[in-house]
């Protein structure tokens, strides 16, 4: 059973003058519950695919669902509300609102949704302790170390329980420990949560903890391969 | 928190949202304290001119307005008082007749206006009584006296107790004369009027022009200004059931004194359009600052669409916080306005030589009183706030054009 | 090198420096064209007022003008003529004229007025009266019977061309004289209030009616230069005895030289508002723009940049805006005014208020070069003076702390 779908997925940007052909047709199924890196080097198209599987971007052509909804014919409106609902979004920097703290950076999406306020911070703060910043609730970003800050990340794209989270390079500002620390969180979200991570990199140390593992070049999949349990 | 995160953004830049509060405060303070400013002199022109020349409402015979004619009268004053009295609204009112009239003291001949008041109800109506420089107001019972404007018992060469022949033409077209003795000296601060009038008592008047009962306008006072447009309705509609065989009309003070009133209007608009001009000005003065405020904060408009807030709820953010700026800075100008509005109010301006020798040319004297009320206050600030708002909807409006990823890799 | 530069910094944000300079434009246009409207309005006032009956310079027997009577008149003209012929400027033109409070009547009628006896001919060449005549004609030099009248009165006396008026007023024995005219023509002035004041008849009448002999009231003139009117009254005043009273329209007409006196402050207050209200703005817009670049100050400074430099490279860019803004201020400024000045602004439809305020009917807007320059001045001096504080700012950004800043 399948939580993402993309078929035949193409994607070109203009660029000045010229068109750059970020996406060449790109067919690929995430499996619900899958732990699936997205691999490659520069502008070879892996935030592009991850922005269109969250809706933030439309699709040349090829058709792109995510739990069963096609997410290339819905309107921005519609789009608002399958990210809301289903998607979880944690980027390389700048993740947070700023003049919010960790706590209400959190309780965000979740008055987005319509939450009562009573439920709102009992989840905000059980899902921040579980991301281990017990103490951090009444922090800003600002006062935060990049480590925390990606955790809040986390904290606030899992608090809604999406069908899945699309992490474009959340390791790459920070240092190894810390992305090694980051990386375990998510995978035990993966496990504990059963909610689906896709993600980006360029970094081998988190390829190797993906359980599947396509590789991008040029805007096409050149492998495609899982590791075993 | 939505309310919250406008608040703590608007103070991610204190400098800059205190210039842009400064800026609203400023246009606001000044509105209000030129407001003030121009609503206390119209109040004191139009009450200097009611309270010396026409009163608020006046009843004459149709036609006396325009033409001045010594025949148009009101032939039964009585009557017309029966109906004042029971006229809502109407303070006093009192009987006056005039006529154009040739006065002579012993070395000097002047044409002016003589005009016969009822000593007891003209110092109801009127200030003359309480303008007397030299000698006194008439005693009830005054016979052949007149009072004189200041300039004009210059221009004559007269005191008080010097004599004054009065020549003129009475309703009958009979010669008009008498010899009266001067009792006061008044000073109305009006050059026109100190210069160009004599006031006889009006028993004398009738006797004298042979008007018998007769008499050319029922002056009357109201409550306050407010209260003549429905004075007058009430008024008109019973005069109609009075059987005169020439038709008495009522008329308020904008019909006995047009230029006045347009004079204030023209006042007013030109004003007005410079004062828009000004908040034009500080308009684009403080666009960059909303317009900047959101171009800087382009990703992170991206990060939160991405978790799905709507465009309309960003739209409604950026609302929220340009409003607490301007509320913030039209409160600010508000109370400075005010505090210096009132604190002038206390004391009242001094504008210097030229501005007071004006300022005379329209029935002001002496120091200024700018007027704080409620229409002063909230008219500026308002057309401040209806301007700022809108220009901040640009912005506002602007952020709905975003598309996620173009602001996601805003730089 | 340094303009090149200040000049791209501002473009970076195309946006941005477009609507600052709207501000100035707008702040601009509207001080060059608030001022050129009351400077087009007092100028208009002054002009009416001169050629009604003032005239750039009078001459009084020195009881005249606080009792205007017949007795205070200057019984011999003869001292004056003299003085006149040998002091005025080539292309000045006088008259003299007979001026007293009188009463007209007709049968129905009677009002005060002045009377003012004038010589139909060198009176054409000074005051408004002959090109004013809208009905009938001009009175001509051996009519002694003829009066000309306002518009205002005529419709007021319900009378016309051809009928009768008689006039009173006291002569030079203090008795009664009356003297019956006939109406040759009738006048419109600018103020309704001219149209009902005065009543012109021959000066030769006026002064027989009033036993007056060769006596006059006054003497008006019209100077070809308007700038030479002090000279000329000090002359004036230097060769007549001390019984005259010289007097320029400055004195003459108070209440106008008070609006002059206060205009050129009320000009001044406008353009500070006017300045402060886009001072916020462009303030706001300069510390935009340098806390932008924070980093690339700080790089500056790294490399050795005094901070004196910084400070010039901002406040040439703000010259930029201001420069801009007032070019284009000052060509739409001078462009509106020039359109109004041609078509004039038609106030007569406010017809008794703008009277009552002391308005022209029509105003025809005016670009003094001084209200231009000090405008300008404002704008560019208070300009460039407030961006001192974000260039300070700029230049003091320490690279340690300009490079932790994102």
């Amino acid at each position: 059973m399948s939580i993402v779908e993309c078929k035949d997925v193409k994607k070109a940007y203009r660029q000045d003058h010229l068109f750059v052909q970020a996406l060449g047709g790109i067919t690929v199924t995430v499996a619900r519950g899958a732990f699936v890196a997205i691999a490659g080097p520069s502008g070879s198209g892996k935030t592009t695919l991850l922005n269109l599987i969250g809706g933030l971007d439309t699709a040349d052509s090829g058709r792109i669902t995510v739990d069963e909804k096609t997410v290339t014919s819905m309107r921005q409106s519609e789009l608002a509300v399958l990210r809301l609902y289903k998607i979880g979004f944690v980027f390389q920097s700048y993740n947070l609102i700023p003049v919010l703290s960790a706590l209400e950076n959190v309780e965000y999406v979740m008055l987005l949704q319509g939450v009562p306020q009573r439920e709102r911070r009992e989840r905000a703060c059980s899902i921040l302790d579980e991301v281990g910043l017990k103490e951090m609730y009444h922090r800003r970003p600002a006062e935060l170390s990049g480590g925390q800050q990606q955790r809040v990340a986390v904290a606030r794209a899992i608090v809604s329980n999406p069908s899945i989270v699309l992490a474009d390079e959340p390791t790459a500002n920070l240092d190894s420990k810390t992305g090694k620390e980051l990386l375990q969180l998510m995978e035990k979200m993966n496990e504990e949560r059963e909610i689906t991570f896709i993600f980006s990199t360029h970094d081998q140390m988190v390829m190797d903890y993906a359980r599947r593992l396509i590789i991008l070049r040029d805007g096409l999949v050149t492998d495609d391969r899982s590791r075993d349990p | 928190m939505d309310t919250k995160m406008a608040w703590r953004n608007i103070w991610r830049n204190r400098r800059r949202t205190f210039l842009t509060m400064t800026a609203i405060a400023f246009a606001g303070a000044l509105l209000v304290f030129m407001l003030s400013f121009q609503f206390g002199s119209y109040e004191v022109m139009i009450n200097s001119a009611v309270k010396i020349h026409t009163g608020h409402l006046q009843v004459q015979a149709e036609g006396y307005n325009e033409r001045k004619d010594i025949r148009l009268v009101v032939p039964d004053p009585e009557a017309v008082a029966a109906v004042l009295e029971k006229t809502p609204g109407i303070e006093a009112y009192t009987f006056r007749a005039t006529t154009f009239s040739l006065v002579s003291s012993r070395d000097r001949t002047y044409g002016i206006a003589v005009i016969g008041i009822d000593p007891k109800g003209e110092a109801r109506v009127s200030t003359i009584s309480d303008i007397i420089r030299e000698g006194e107001y008439f005693s009830d019972d005054a016979t052949s006296q007149a009072l004189v404007g200041e300039l004009l018992a210059r221009n004559l060469h007269v005191r008080p107790g010097d004599e004054l022949t009065l020549l003129g033409q009475g309703r009958d077209g009979s010669i008009a004369a008498t010899v009266v003795a001067v009792k006061g000296v008044y000073r109305s601060g009006q050059d026109e009027f100190d210069r160009g009038a004599l006031q006889i008592p009006l028993a004398l008047f009738q006797d004298v022009f042979a008007m018998g009962e007769a008499v050319h306008e029922v002056v009357a006072l109201c409550t306050s200004l407010g209260a003549v447009p429905e004075a007058k309705g009430t008024l008109s509609a019973a005069l109609t059931r009075l059987n005169e065989n020439r038709p008495l009309v009522a008329l308020d003070w904008k019909e006995l004194m047009p230029g006045l009133y347009q004079g204030i209007s023209i006042d007013l608009i030109s004003g007005l359009i410079m004062y828009v001009l000004l908040i034009v000005v500080v308009a684009f003065s403080i666009l960059n600052t909303f317009l900047m405020a959101i171009f800087e904060r382009t990703r992170e408009f991206g990060v939160m669409m991405a978790m799905g807030t709507t465009p309309g709820r960003l739209t409604k953010l950026l609302l929220m916080e340009s409003s607490m700026i301007t509320i913030f800075g039209i409160v600010g100008g508000m109370i400075v306005g005010g505090l210096v509005t009132w604190y002038f109010q206390v004391d009242g301006i001094n504008l210097g030589g030229d501005v007071s020798e004006i300022m005379r040319e329209f029935g002001i004297s002496g120091r200024l009183y700018p007027q704080l009320s409620l229409l002063s206050l909230s008219f500026g600030p308002g057309a401040v706030l209806i301007i700022t708002l809108l220009t901040s909807l640009y912005p506002a409006l602007r952020v709905r054009r975003f598309r996620p990823v173009e602001a996601l890799t805003y730089v | 090198m340094h303009l090149q530069l200040a000049w791209r910094n501002i473009w970076r944000n195309p946006r941005r420096t477009t609507i600052i300079t709207i501000a100035v434009v707008v702040g601009v246009w509207s001080m060059l064209v608030v001022g050129a409207l009351d400077r087009g309005m007092i100028d208009q006032m002054v002009r009416n007022a001169i050629a009604t009956l003032t005239g750039d310079i009078q001459i009084h027997h020195d009881g005249y003008r606080s009792d205007p009577v017949i007795e205070n008149s200057i019984a011999d003209p003869k001292d004056v003529h003299n003085a006149l012929a040998r002091h005025l400027p080539e292309g000045s033109f006088w008259t003299a004229r007979v001026r007293v409070n009188a009463i007209v009547s007709n049968a129905r009628y009677s009002t005060g007025v002045t009377l003012v006896g004038i010589d139909p001919e060198s009176e054409a060449r000074v005051s408004f009266i002959k090109t004013a005549v809208v009905d009938g004609h001009y009175l001509a030099s051996d009519d002694t019977t003829g009066i000309l009248v306002g518009r205002a009165l005529v419709d007021k006396f319900e009378t016309k061309v051809g009928h009768k008026l008689v006039l009173m007023s006291q002569d030079t024995e203090r008795e009664i004289a009356s003297r019956a005219f006939r109406i040759t023509g009738t006048f419109r002035a600018e103020l309704e209030a001219t149209e009902r004041q005065f009543v012109f008849v021959n000066k030769a009448a006026a002064q027989e009616m009033l036993k007056a002999g060769n006596g006059i009231s006054e003497v008006s003139l019209f100077l070809p230069d308007h700038e030479t009117v002090d000279m000329v009254r000090d002359k004036l005043k230097a060769s007549l005895p001390p019984a005259y009273e010289v007097e320029t329209w400055r004195e003459l007409l108070p209440i106008i030289t008070a609006y002059l006196s206060i205009m050129d402050s009320w000009i001044f207050i406008w353009y500070l508002v006017v300045f402060i209200a886009m001072g916020f703005g462009i303030v706001n817009t300069m510390l935009m723009a340098v806390f932008e670049r924070i980093r690339e100050f700080g790089l500056l400074t790294a490399l050795g940049m005094k901070p004196w430099w910084i400070i010039k490279g901002v406040l040439l860019e703000a010259f930029f805006l201001l420069i801009m803004g007032m070019a284009v201020g000052n060509a739409f400024g001078f462009a509106s005014v020039f359109i109004l000045n041609r078509t004039g602004i038609d106030l007569s439809a406010l017809g008794a208020g703008a009277e009552y305020v002391g308005l022209p009917r029509v105003i025809y807007p005016t670009v003094y070069i001084q209200d231009v320059i000090t405008a300008n001045v404002v704008v560019f001096v208070l300009g460039l003076l407030i961006t001192i504080y974000p260039a300070a700012k700029a230049s003091r950004f320490t690279p340690v702390e300009a490079l932790a800043h994102i």
